[in-house]
C-alpha cells in the first residue's frame, strides 16, 4: 500500500529527472572521485526531511538539515523539528581539514555533550545512520579504485572503491559507491568493516534535479547485522542559504530556526 | 446461417482460447482506462479547483519541479496593473511532508484574498487574522493527517491549531493544507516570497483575449509566466511525464494485446485451413475471406475493449479506495475515455487480424483435399 502510494508520488516527483543528457566519457576512480568529492563542497543548504526508522518499532522523525561545505571544512548540524516530545533534539558535526571529526549531541533539555571517538560510531537518532556516516566523505578519501561495473535499477554504474589512506581516520575499512556516471549520482554505497563484513548499505530510491544537478532525494539505509533499516525522503533542499556562525556552535543547537530567504 | 454468425461461431469454437485471449486484450485496455483515467483526473481535479476558485490565469514559475520556485512578492503588483484584470490573489504553494504523513500540498493564501472565498466550512472556523497561528484542513488533508478541530498540527518549526475543516470543492483543495501567506511566509523563511498568483480577468472574455492577456502580463512579468488556468498544470513536465508515462506503459500492454489476438487469429486460419478452402471451393471471394478472419479479429478486439474498460474502472475504484490511496486520486473515468479504449481495442483487433486475413487469403481450394 505504501509502496502503491508512493509510486504516486513519486510517478509526479519523478518529473525532476531530466530527459536527455550527455554521456559523461570514461573516467579514472581518483577523477571520478574528485568529481563526487566537489559536489560534496557545495557551500551552504538547508534540506528538509522525513526519517522514517524501521527497528522493533517503527519511528518517524522530521529533520532539518543545515550545511556549510567547502574544500577546507564540513558544518553539518541535524535538528528534530518533529515529534513535538523529540523536537530541538540536534547534533553539530564538524570536521576541519585532516582533522578527526567532532561532534556535539543537545537533546533538550540539557545538558550538551561533547561526542568522543567511539560515540561517533553511534547512530543518529536512534537510526541506521551513525554521526560518522554523515560527517564522513569517502570521495575525499586518497585510495580511489574502481572495481567493476554493475547495473542498479536498470542503470549502469561504475563500482568506486575507497579506502581510506595513512592520515585519514574512519570507522570503515573500505566504502564501495556504484555510481551513475552519466547523473554523477552513487545510487547504492556499501561500507565494510576491516573483517571484511558489510556493516552499512545505503540505496537511492529517487534521484531529483536541482539547478540542474542530480542529487539523491529519497535513501534507504540499512544495517545487515540489525535487520533494522531507516529510510530518508526528502522534501526540500534550499542551495545558497545565509547562516550565522553561531548557529554552527555548540550553543546555536539550543535554538532551532529555519534560515531566512535572501533577498535577490 | 448469416455471416456474422459465421463469425461468431468462429470464435466460439475454441471458447478457453478466446476467453484466455480476450482477458489478455482486456488487460491491456484496463492499463489504458486506470492509467490514462488517473493522470487525466490529475489534469481534471486541478481544473476544477482553479474553476471553483473562479481563476482564469495562473502566473507561476512551475517548470520541472513539483512546486514553483518563489519569486518576489512586488510581481503581484504588475501583475494586477494589466489592464482587463480584475483581481490577484497571491499565494504560496508548498509540498511536504508534515508531521508523519506522506507529502502533502500546503496552501498559503494572501491574507483576505479571493481564493479564501469557496472554501465552505465543514465544522470550526476560519482563522481570526493574518497572523493567528492556525490552519483549515481540506477534508482530505484531515483524514489523512488524521486531524480534527483543535488538534495541534507542526509546519516546519512552528506548531499551529487546526481551526476548521473546509470542503473546498476539488480533489486538490480539500487534500491541502491552507493557511495565511504571512504566516507561511513566516514560518518558511521565505519573508516576501510568494510562487504563484490567482488572477481574474473581467467576465466574458474569449480564449484568444485571455491568451492576449497572459502574453501582456508575460511582458510585464518576465521572471514568471502566466497560462491560462488548468494549461499552466498540463503544460508542467510533471504532468507531461506522468501523461507520457501512462501513455507508454498502456502502449506496452496494448501491444502484448495485439501479439495475442494475432496469434490466436493465425491458428485459427492454421487450423481452419480446410474450412476456409472449402468456403473458397464454393464460391466464396477472397475479400469475403478476408473480412472474416478481420470480422472475427474485431469482435475479440470489441469484447475485450468492454471487458477492458469494465476490469480498468474496477481496478481504480478498488485503488481509489484504499487507505493510503484514499483523497488523492480523482480518476476521469469519462464516457470519451471508455469510447477512445474500446475504439482503441478494436483497431488493436483489426491490425492484429490483418496478417492472418492475408495469409487466409493466400489459400487454394485445392489443399482442401490434401487434408
Amino acid at each position: 500500500m505504501k509502496t502503491l502510494h508512493r509510486m504516486l508520488l513519486h510517478a509526479i516527483a519523478a518529473s525532476f529527472v531530466s530527459a536527455a543528457e550527455p554521456a559523461t566519457p570514461a573516467m579514472s576512480a581518483s577523477e571520478l572521485a574528485a568529481r563526487l568529492n566537489a559536489f560534496q563542497q557545495d557551500g551552504s543548504s538547508h534540506v528538509r526531511l522525513k526519517m522514517e526508522i524501521q527497528g522493533a518499532t517503527k519511528t518517524v522523525l522530521q529533520l532539518q538539515i543545515k550545511q556549510r561545505r567547502t574544500s577546507a571544512s564540513t558544518e553539518i548540524v541535524y535538528q528534530v523539528l518533529w515529534p513535538k516530545e523529540r523536537m530541538g533534539g540536534s547534533v553539530l558535526l564538524r570536521k576541519f581539514g585532516n582533522q578527526a571529526a567532532t561532534g556535539t549531541l543537545f537533546v533538550p533539555p540539557g545538558p550538551l555533550r561533547t561526542l568522543d571517538a567511539a560515540q561517533m560510531k553511534e547512530p543518529l537518532f536512534g537510526s541506521d545512520l551513525s554521526h560518522a556516516d554523515v560527517i564522513e566523505n569517502f570521495f575525499a578519501w586518497e585510495r580511489q579504485t574502481i572495481v567493476g561495473t554493475e547495473i542498479v535499477d536498470r542503470v549502469s554504474c561504475q563500482v568506486l572503491e575507497s579506502k581510506p589512506g595513512g592520515g585519514e581516520r574512519s570507522p570503515y575499512a573500505a566504502v564501495r559507491s556504484w555510481i551513475d556516471v552519466r547523473r554523477l549520482v552513487p545510487l547504492r554505497v556499501e561500507k565494510y568493516a576491516a573483517s571484511g563484513q558489510l556493516v552499512r548499505r545505503i540505496d537511492t530510491t529517487r534521484v531529483v534535479t536541482s539547478d540542474g544537478r542530480h542529487l539523491p532525494a529519497n535513501l534507504t539505509v540499512s544495517s545487515p547485522q540489525k535487520g533494522s533499516f531507516t529510510e530518508l525522503d526528502g522534501s526540500r533542499l534550499k542551495r545558497g542559504v545565509s547562516y550565522a556562525d553561531r548557529e554552527f556552535t555548540p550553543d546555536g543547537l539550543k535554538e532551532v530556526t529555519t534560515p531566512r530567504s535572501t533577498p535577490e | 446461417m448469416t455471416f456474422s454468425t459465421i463469425i461468431v461461431r468462429g470464435l466460439l469454437r475454441r471458447p478457453v482460447r478466446t476467453g484466455l485471449t480476450l482477458f489478455g486484450i482486456s488487460i491491456g485496455i484496463a492499463a489504458v482506462v486506470a492509467l490514462v483515467g488517473i493522470s487525466q483526473g490529475f489534469e481534471t481535479s486541478w481544473g476544477v479547483g482553479m474553476r471553483t476558485r473562479h481563476i482564469d490565469i495562473v502566473v507561476s514559475t512551475l517548470g520541472s519541479a513539483i512546486t514553483p520556485k518563489p519569486f518576489d512578492v512586488s510581481v503581484r503588483d504588475r501583475v494586477a496593473a494589466v489592464p482587463q484584470v480584475t483581481a490577484t490573489c497571491s499565494l504560496f504553494v508548498d509540498f511536504t511532508s508534515i508531521e508523519d504523513s506522506p507529502m502533502m500540498i500546503v496552501s498559503a493564501r494572501e491574507w483576505g484574498g479571493f481564493s479564501w472565498q469557496h472554501l465552505k466550512l465543514l465544522s470550526g472556523r476560519m482563522p481570526k487574522d493574518a497572523m493567528e497561528p492556525a490552519v483549515v484542513l481540506g477534508r482530505t488533508a484531515a483524514e489523512t493527517l488524521n486531524k480534527k478541530m483543535g488538534d495541534p498540527i507542526q509546519i516546519e518549526i512552528k506548531e499551529l491549531t487546526v481551526v476548521g475543516i473546509v470542503d473546498g470543492g476539488a480533489l486538490v483543495e480539500n487534500g491541502s493544507v491552507i493557511l495565511s501567506l504571512p504566516l507561511m511566509q513566516e514560518i518558511t523563511g521565505n519573508d516576501g516570497k510568494i510562487n504563484i498568483i490567482d488572477v481574474r480577468v473581467k467576465p466574458g472574455l474569449g480564449e484568444d483575449e485571455l491568451q492576449r492577456v497572459c502574453e501582456q502580463i508575460n511582458s510585464v512579468v518576465p521572471e514568471a509566466r502566466a497560462m491560462a488556468a488548468g494549461e499552466h498544470i498540463s503544460n508542467s513536465e510533471a504532468y507531461r511525464f506522468v501523461r507520457a508515462m501512462s501513455w507508454s506503459t498502456s502502449l506496452l500492454a496494448v501491444i502484448v494485446g495485439v501479439l495475442g489476438v494475432m496469434n490466436t487469429m493465425l491458428m485459427t486460419v492454421f487450423e481452419r485451413k480446410q474450412e476456409i478452402c472449402i468456403l473458397l471451393a464454393i464460391g466464396w471471394k477472397r475479400t469475403r475471406i478476408m473480412l472474416m478472419i478481420l470480422g472475427e479479429s474485431a469482435l475479440l478486439g470489441m469484447l475485450g475493449g468492454f471487458m477492458g474498460v469494465l476490469i480498468g474502472v474496477l481496478g481504480v475504484k478498488a485503488i481509489h479506495n484504499l487507505p493510503g490511496i484514499r483523497g488523492l486520486l480523482d480518476p476521469d473515468l469519462s464516457p470519451r475515455l471508455f469510447f477512445t479504449s474500446v475504439a482503441i481495442s478494436i483497431i488493436v483487433g483489426v491490425l492484429s487480424g490483418l496478417y492472418p486475413a492475408w495469409r487466409s487469403s493466400r489459400l487454394t481450394p485445392s489443399l482442401a483435399l490434401q487434408g
